[in-house]
């Protein structure tokens, strides 16, 4: 499903240079549950980053479905964010100012779907992260974890293949972080590919394979027993 | 994305901040009220000063004269008396020939009244100008050739001069002192409805046979010749004969002959007043930058604001010109709103400005769809850099962004 070769991210020029990437090389298999796991600037939110388009590397290789991303252009990488990538932040990143059934129809919206699927879709969706009764509200009048799910809703809404997580519980206490680890196990057996960084042991556990970043490498690999 | 739903988005960003969009949109729409009033009152003012020009005299009519552009004056050998008997002699497409010889600022007064005399411009011609100059007469009567033949010493008033002279309207038949010469008054014309000549003094005129006027002011100077053609399609032709004839009789002048008709001299008065609108237009439209200005200012500001908002967009798969698309849409919507109210406010204000100066304005839809593609064009232009700044992000960096 994914692969990297030789990997590596630079920010800046010259003395000044920050590598936050250091020659990776992994491959992630369809269907596969990974944390990616290290202290703050050990390059994980970087690679995640870089496996979600949202950021080039400088130099390596990048297969997706052994179709190398790295070659892209800006409107295709876009194209692949829509159709391929659902991403889950540790803030949500909802916009405040649309009713959550519009902030989860909104990648639906730039893939062109007419208006009467969207809010169908999103409204199952919604129904099925225990927000069906709730479609009109907006964000903030949301906890924490309820702001979460309607984000995961939102990932889900284009039937993406890799679900991309950066810190989802980070901003949750310990009971809505199982809550919201609940939902991705489901989503696991569903056969998604998902790739989650974390800094928390016990979220990595849910994980099938740990990889510990250090200084932009991949130092240590751990397969969970679970 | 569909155009539908760029529609709904945009109103709601818009909505989620509505002091700002109101006084945004403020900006533009006193600018876009000062263009659309400008022009509307301009273009009235033309229309009313064309339409009373066009009153007072015959399409078909035209005037020679000595070219003024070059600084000649015309002299005494200039114009003859008999130049103009033997004009309408030869040329077929000359219908009436007028000579003209004027005073400005001739006094005018009653016999034994302390009244002070009237300022007026005195007129001496032949009867052949109520042809090229619309005169109805509301009392008495025009003079005659034989009138200028005897060098009678009688005077046409215009209606306003009379009632100046004799406010119980008892003109007739009464005698003036033209600068110190009596003559009687044989006629009065209608008064000028147009207050717009009326200010400007365009109808303070005394009618006098030629020669009387000759003598009064002691001059043989003839200033022009006022005509008028047989057709409207003669008038060309019946200016180069004038000038044709007059050049063959007076070989060895100095001055260039020249002729202008009723038309032309429209045009003319067209092409100043349009002139006079275009530069007001553009003073106004410095209000339109202005609040131009205003637009990409807000707009700069939404798009810091909203940066993160701008990485998630692009991280659920917006492309950057469906970014770029957004922050347009959201310039060019305040201003359309502005440029609508825009017209509201500025009919309402020409209308009022020429309700007291008592001429319509005009607002055609032209000035309305000018106004609503300058809106949109300042809302593009204003908004293109906010939005190209917005599109320019990284959706990582953006994402990042605090």
């Amino acid at each position: 499903m994914i692969r990297v070769e030789g990997l590596t991210k630079i920010y800046g020029h010259g003395p000044a240079a920050v590598t936050a990437l250091n020659n990776v090389s992994l491959e992630i298999k369809t269907g596969e549950f990974v944390a990616v796991m290290g202290p703050s600037g050990s390059g994980k939110s970087t690679f995640l980053n870089v496996l979600g388009c949202l950021e080039r590397a400088t130099a390596g290789r990048y297969y997706l479905n052994e179709r190398e991303v790295s070659a892209l252009d800006e409107d295709e990488l876009a194209g692949l964010r829509n159709q391929q990538f659902g991403f889950v932040f540790q803030t949500f990143n909802l916009l405040p100012r649309h009713n959550i059934l519009r902030n989860v129809e909104l990648p639906l919206i730039y893939a062109g779907t007419p208006g009467k699927e969207r809010r169908e879709r999103a409204t199952a969706l919604l129904a099925r992260v225990g927000l069906g009764h709730r479609l009109k509200h907006k964000p903030p009048a949301l906890s924490g974890g309820e702001q979460q799910r309607v984000a995961i809703a939102r990932a889900l809404i284009n039937n993406p293949a890799v679900i991309l997580a950066d810190e989802p519980t980070g901003n949750l206490d310990s009971k809505t972080s199982y809550e919201i680890m609940g939902l991705f196990l489901e989503l696991h057996a569903e056969g998604r590919t998902i790739v989650m960084v974390t800094h928390e042991p016990d979220i990595a556990r849910y994980a099938e394979r740990v990889l510990h970043f250090l200084d932009g490498a991949v130092v240590r690999e751990e397969v969970s027993s679970a | 994305m569909k155009a539908a739903d760029l529609i709904r988005l945009t109103g709601e960003n818009l909505l989620a901040h509505r002091l700002r969009a109101i006084l945004t949109t403020l900006g533009i729409a006193i600018g876009i009220a000062a263009v659309i009033a400008v022009v509307a009152i301009g273009q009235g003012g033309e229309a009313v000063l064309l339409s009373e020009i066009e009153k007072l005299g015959s399409s078909r009519s035209f005037n020679i004269s000595v070219d003024w552009m070059r600084g000649e004056a015309p002299t005494v050998d200039t114009f003859k008396l008999e130049d103009v008997a033997i004009i309408k002699e030869l040329s077929p497409a000359v219908d009436k020939l007028a000579p003209v010889t004027s005073g400005m600022m001739i006094a005018i007064r009653r016999p034994q009244s302390q009244a002070k005399p009237v300022l007026s411009q005195l007129i001496g011609t032949t009867p052949d100008l109520t042809a090229v100059m619309n005169l109805p007469l509301a009392s008495g009567r025009f003079f005659s050739q034989a009138d200028v033949a005897a060098h009678s010493r009688v005077v046409v008033l215009d209606g306003a001069l009379a009632e100046m002279l004799f406010p119980k309207g008892d003109a007739l038949g009464k005698k003036v002192f033209i600068q110190d010469v009596p003559a009687t008054v044989i006629g009065v014309t209608e008064k000028q409805t147009s207050q717009l000549l009326g200010a400007m003094s365009m109808n303070r005129y005394a009618f006098a046979p030629i020669t009387f006027v000759q003598e009064l002011l002691n001059t043989r100077v003839i200033h022009e010749l006022d005509g008028v053609a047989v057709t409207d399609e003669a008038v060309p032709q019946a200016i180069a004969d004038c000038i044709k004839i007059l050049e063959k009789r007076h070989p060895g002048t100095s001055v260039h002959y020249t002729g202008m008709s009723m038309k032309e001299g429209l045009a003319l008065i067209e092409k100043a007043t349009g002139v006079m609108t275009l530069i007001i237009g553009a003073v106004a439209a410095i209000a339109l930058l202005v609040g131009g200005v205003g637009v990409m200012n807000i707009m700069l500001v939404a798009v810091t604001e909203r940066t993160r908002e701008i990485g998630l967009l692009m991280a659920v798969g917006a492309r950057r010109r469906d970014i770029l698309q957004q922050f347009l849409a959201e310039a060019v919507a305040l201003c359309l709103v502005g440029g609508f109210f825009g017209v509201l406010l500025g009919a309402g204000g020409a209308w009022a400005i020429a309700h007291f100066a008592k001429w319509p304005p005009l607002i055609s839809v032209w000035t309305v769809l000018l106004a609503f593609g300058f809106a949109s064009f300042v809302g593009l232009v204003f908004g293109l850099y906010p939005a190209s700044r917005a599109a320019s992000f990284s959706p990582a960096e953006a994402l990042r962004y605090h």
